[in-house]
């Protein structure tokens, strides 16, 4: 992890010139503050029905499933450079950015728990609640996206964008939590999700509807406080967090109003892929929408659902011409001559085709001495970790980005097994995010009681330079 | 009591309908709410000092104190400054267990209102000051924690207390409301019940911004849809889903006067909040209209506008705040305005019809016997929906969740857990339609419907393609020597362990095999794991909501997971929760889940289960020593348990198997009473207290003289004291 700021603001002070320093000061402090210079940006890419530890590993690495069961793994930490390997095939997309990959392999997240989806847990590293079920759809705490939105809120401190199997669905909540029993919502349908997102430029009348909708939002804000005077106590409560969403909603209008050239410099341009039948099309424009979102600067915690969470981890991808459901390749279904393991490889490289798309657009911006890529990671994983009945003791991952150079990349890395010295958790790797998003918390979720005798705390350091 | 003379002033203007916003205006403001709350530590200890030191040595230090610390808990440590301590988790605790007469128990001298009222105001108070979140509605998590004997005991052990609340409506609520004034539409669901209570809608969830940002879209999307048009040659022309009289108001060519903002504003108002707009809130409209139509235009202007009424606290929460008649202990009867919203949205989803508001505006609602009218009159019209009626039962028995177990399709091709479901409600509704012993039927009928709704067509095409197939056969022997019929859907009375569909329903199943919803497969199903029973589960269940017992939630530091032996039955993998921690809780579930042993996931009966053949299974390998796949083997089911708990020395006692189980359960009658406790709960949309106690033997009575009718003891719950009155809440009395 860096120095700690404080310190390095006091030996600043003593070595440098004053007149030189203070812009340098200012931002130290604006940083010491909480507020970073440049921001970080997260962008999570979840994939329903699990990630195969031994599809993610560089060609000739033998990587196998490891078994359920403590000690499963090597007592090493493996380490190795991807530049002279090849990438696996469903990784070969992103292979420009070689050297800004980490695939992360032997996190284990037992204190999900497992089943199809682990649906919030995934993100949150928290149990499955009420009776330990599987596939719970329990909310015990904060999810990571949710944790990083706190850190670094943005205009919208974080946005949800996803596909459901079902045409009809807008938004649901299946993998995103601010706080226990809150979920964030996941838009569904990429033609709604931009008029949120992007609905104050867009079409002849929007200067209209913007005005009107600010003076809508003021009249509200007085009728609410006007109805909250007359109650007390927790009925006030009741009516005062519906006031404070009309103050947030006020305050982002404002805010959209600063930056409404910019979006409409660089918003996304609706096709019919917005309200297309087709799944990868929707995906399509989530991605489209969501690098418009963060080059615009809209938010700096994105999440893109690929159909996660148990209502919908069987979608099909018809995009890609298949006629067989993911939950069908999960039990072994071929389909025209590819076998179920072809079939997971497909899938994820179109996903790894948007990734790189998402990529290479962030990475055409210009942002301080380098590009907006530069202080972006992009994390891609399964809400259904290992496998299609995941019991959690893997949750492999591939991370995109060296947020700045903090991380250090072009590695392929894989943890000891469980209960090992040195075997860690999904929480570590959250907990490696939010103090890549300058929070100081070592912990994340709910500890592993497996792994009591192991130190649960801290980030990865072996991830970072 | 200058609030209830004041009240007793105003409930003539609560007569009318306007009347309502005149009275919440002026009944409020009047009133301006002062927040208990200390400014400071010091503040705060001196009334510790005063009030809650001599309490506590009077009443607890003797157990938890410098002595004992029982519960370890020791006030003498404990942190009386909870901004600058984590004590309030502690303190939250203790305002429950002196809630709940938990504490001081049985035997000790028991504390005077006034004491408790007094410890537990500081406590909240100081909280405030802390900014700590204590919500006195989630003090209680679970119900069943309040003591049952002292709920059905004569003698009341609490005074009534039941706060005025304003809660958002339910998601079911807003959308009868939106399909009522937005037809075909389709509108996204803003609000989501908060969870973790027994019933859905018994939480208080908040409004946060995507729940707001939701409202305003479906607002806008109805007011466009109701002002839809086009310019054509400068004229406006309607489009299709528009309101006739609402197109004046967009229209450039109308002026905008005086009038037609009234008319404007007037009929938003009646058509969302069901009166007429106070003075004061047409002069606000007026001049948001003008203002909005000055820098947006008149179309858009007007629009949003016209979307505010939507968005009014009015129109997004039930206000059940007591805005009627006080009396002499202190309580204030809810308007009749509130009562005649309040009984609505008791048995529909809708507002009040035309006859419930005018029994308000009447005077009809005045009386319990009155508004026990009005809740028979609601629950005999046929033609009114009330699906707020099987909505409790799919709660509280949770057959319902059937559908969203995963169940995998090649373990059981037949498996339909959407028909289950409906066979359930089916039953639920034909025993209600009886209205006869209800509970007891519930629990121990053998009658069933068996995939009701498609059975005789499924059995009609089935046998036609089964004449299809054998006229084909004739004609070509060769071609079908070797084929089957088509199969048309599922064979779902297999889930009933019947061998086709039955021809009338209800049918009787074996006596010996069902008894009841909890024998039905959709509740079996729900109560499973995707590959196996789920006694704990099951027995969970049975322990909550027929007994009414407390069983904790699984501690965080235990790994609930059984042993992964598949050559062992449930029943011997569960040996594992008879170590001495996890049988304190075990104890209470695994007795009266293990009976269910007698189905399977599916719910289909047995007295078999198979078990994996670890021998067979290691022999059956290819001539490379590969396994071949599992081999199974049947071992005889034991679903021996025992009932403990009812007070009945006639019910407890060990039973051979759920079906026995059940019939003695459905004769008990503190099953009754906790039956009772939940319909309490659902239909006040909060947990029971002791101060309830009067309402629920009341309504066990009306139940009991009534043979059992569920309409008499919803009549019985709805004209209650416990849902007609409010006591104010210490800051709103002041």
């Amino acid at each position: 992890m860096a120095m700690n700021r404080r310190d390095v603001l006091k030996g600043m002070t003593l070595s440098a010139g004053s007149v030189l320093l203070s812009p340098i000061l200012d931002k130290l402090q604006a940083q010491a503050g909480g507020r970073a210079i440049t921001p970080k940006r997260f962008v999570f890419v979840v994939e329903s029905n699990g990630v195969r530890p031994e599809q993610i590993a560089p060609v000739g690495v033998q990587r196998t499933p490891r078994p359920q069961q403590a000690l499963n793994g090597p007592a090493e930490f493996v380490d190795l450079a991807l530049a002279d390997r090849r990438l696996p095939m469903s990784l070969e997309p992103i292979n420009e950015f070689k050297n800004r990959v980490t695939i992360v392999q032997g996190l284990s997240g037992r204190v999900c728990g497992g089943g199809h989806s682990n649906n919030f847990q995934a993100l949150g590293a928290f149990g499955a609640g009420r009776g330990n079920g599987g596939e719970s759809m329990a909310i015990e705490g904060e999810t990571i996206d949710g944790a990083l939105a706190r850190t670094i809120p943005g205009i919208f401190p974080h946005i949800g964008l996803g596909i459901s199997k079902r045409l009809e669905n807008n938004v649901i909540y299946n993998i995103s939590a601010i706080a226990a029993n809150r979920a964030l919502p996941t838009m569904c349908k990429p033609d709604q999700a931009y008029a949120n997102l992007f609905g104050s430029v867009a079409g002849g009348n929007a200067q209209r509807e913007f005005a009107a909708r600010n003076n809508l939002l003021d009249f509200m804000r007085e009728d609410v406080g006007r109805a909250r005077t007359r109650l007390a106590g927790e009925e006030r409560e009741q009516l005062d967090s519906y006031l404070e969403s009309f103050e947030t909603l006020r305050n982002r209008q404002s805010r959209l109003n600063e930056i409404q050239h910019t979006l409409r410099e660089r918003g996304p341009v609706v096709n019919n892929k917005y309200t297309s039948a087709v799944e990868t099309d929707r995906l399509d424009a989530q991605f489209d929408i969501g690098a418009a979102a963060i080059i615009c600067g809209l938010t700096n915690v994105l999440t893109i659902s690929s159909a996660a969470g148990i209502r919908d981890f069987d979608i099909t991808f018809r995009g890609l011409g298949l006629n067989i459901d993911k939950h069908t390749i999960g039990h072994g279904g071929s389909f025209q001559g590819h076998t179920w393991a072809d079939l997971y490889n497909m899938i994820r490289r179109y996903h790894f085709t948007l990734i790189a798309e998402l990529a290479r657009k962030l990475d055409r911006v210009r942002e301080g001495n380098g590009t907006m890529l530069d202080n972006t990671l992009i994390v891609y994983l399964s809400d259904g970790a290992e496998g299609h009945h995941s019991r959690c003791w893997e949750w492999p991952m591939v991370l995109l980005g060296n947020v700045g150079g903090r991380l250090r990349t072009g590695r392929y890395v894989d943890y000891p097994g469980y209960g090992r010295q040195g075997h860690r958790t999904t929480a570590n790797m959250y907990v490696t995010l939010l103090q890549l998003a300058g929070s100081n918390r070592d912990t994340f979720g709910m500890r592993d009681q497996g792994l009591r005798d192991l130190d649960q705390t801290g980030p990865l350091t072996e991830l970072l330079a | 009591m200058i609030r209830s003379r004041f009240f007793l002033m105003l409930v003539v203007a609560a007569c009318s309908a306007v009347g309502f916003a005149l009275l919440v205006d002026s009944a409020l403001t009047q009133e301006k709410a002062a927040e208990r709350k200390f400014t400071s530590a010091v503040e705060s200890k001196a009334e510790y000092e005063r009030t809650v030191a001599p309490f506590l040595k009077k009443h607890c230090i003797m157990c938890h104190g410098p002595k004992v610390a029982e519960g370890e808990l020791a006030f003498h440590e404990l942190d009386i400054d909870m901004k600058a301590s984590t004590s309030s988790g502690r303190w939250a605790m203790v305002i429950e267990k002196l809630a709940t007469r938990e504490m001081p128990p049985e035997g000790r001298a028991k504390p005077s209102d006034d004491e408790l009222k007094a410890v537990t105001s500081w406590i909240q108070a100081e909280m405030k000051r802390a900014g700590k979140n204590f919500s006195r509605r989630h003090a209680i998590a679970n119900g069943n924690k309040i003591s049952h004997d002292k709920l059905f005991d004569i003698k009341q052990a609490a005074p009534f207390d039941n706060p005025i609340r304003i809660r958002v409506l339910s998601p079911e609520i807003y959308t009868g409301f939106s399909t009522d004034i937005a037809k075909g539409l389709s509108l996204g669901q803003p609000f989501t019940p908060e969870g973790r209570t027994t019933f859905k809608d018994m939480g208080a969830p908040k409004i946060d911004e995507p729940v707001a940002v939701q409202l305003m879209n479906n607002a806008l999307v109805i007011v466009e849809r109701q002002t839809a048009h086009k310019i054509e040659g400068g004229k406006l022309v309607a489009l299709p889903g528009a309101v006739k009289d609402m197109l004046s108001f967009v229209d450039e060519s109308v002026p905008l006067t005086p009038v037609l903002m009234d008319k404007a504003i007037s009929g938003q108002f009646q058509k969302i909040l069901n009166r007429a707009p106070t003075v004061d809130e047409k002069a606000r409209f007026v001049k948001l209209m003008q203002k909005n139509v000055k820098d947006a235009g008149r179309a858009t202007g007007m629009r949003y506008a016209l979307v505010a009424v939507y968005l009014m606290p009015e129109a997004i929460f039930r206000y059940e705040i007591g805005a009627g008649k006080g009396d002499d202990r202190g309580r204030i009867r809810l308007a009749p305005r509130e009562i005649a919203y309040a009984l609505a949205y008791a048995l529909t989803d809708k507002r009040p019809d035309a006859k419930l508001l005018s029994d308000a505006i009447e005077g009809k609602l005045d009386t319990k016997e009155g508004v026990a009218a009005a809740a028979r009159r609601l629950l005999d019209e046929p033609k009114l929906e009330k699906p707020r009626i099987l909505r409790f039962f799919r709660e509280y028995f949770g057959y319902d969740k059937a559908k969203e177990i995963f169940q995998e399709d090649k373990a059981n091709p037949e498996h339909d857990p959407r028909a289950l479901v409906e066979d359930t409600d089916k039953l639920i509704e034909y025993i209600l339609a009886q209205d006869k012993n209800v509970l007891y039927e519930l629990l121990s009928t053998n009658k069933s419907f068996v995939a009701y709704k498609t059975a005789a067509d499924t059995k009609k095409k089935r046998a036609e393609a089964i004449k299809k197939f054998e006229e084909q056969k004739k004609k070509d022997p060769a071609k079908f020597a070797n084929k089957l019929p088509q199969k048309i859907g599922r064979s779902v009375y297999t889930a009933y362990n019947l061998t086709d569909f039955p021809d009338q329903q209800p049918v009787e199943l074996p006596a010996e095999e069902r008894a009841g919803i909890l024998t039905q497969p959709s509740w079996l199903a729900a109560n499973a794991k995707t590959d196996e029973n789920h006694a704990i589960f099951r027995g969970k269940w049975v322990r909550e909501r027929l007994l009414g017992g407390v069983v904790p939630d699984v501690p965080i530091t235990v790994d609930a997971q059984l042993p992964n032996t598949p050559d062992k039955s449930l029943r011997e993998r569960m040996n594992v929760t008879r170590q001495e921690y996890c049988w304190k809780c075990h104890q209470f579930m695994n007795p009266v889940g293990l009976p269910f042993e007698i189905y399977d996931h599916f719910g289909r009966y047995r007295d078999k289960e198979p078990v994996v053949d670890p021998d067979a299974t290691a022999k059956k390998v290819d001539k490379k020593g590969k396994s071949l796949g599992i081999v199974l083997r049947e071992i005889p089911v034991d679903s021996t348990g025992g009932i403990s708990g009812t007070r009945d020395p006639a019910v407890d006692g060990d039973v051979k198997n759920a079906v026995a189980m059940l019939r003695k359960l459905a004769k008990s009658e503190h099953v009754e009473q906790v039956f009772i406790r939940h319909a309490f709960r659902y239909w006040m949309g909060r947990n029971e207290n002791l101060g309830d106690a009067l309402s629920l033997q009341t309504a066990q009575k009306a139940y009991g003289e009534s043979n059992g009718s569920m309409k008499a003891l919803i009549v019985s719950l709805l004209s209650s004291d416990s849902f007609l009155y409010r006591t104010p809440t210490v800051e709103n009395k002041k």
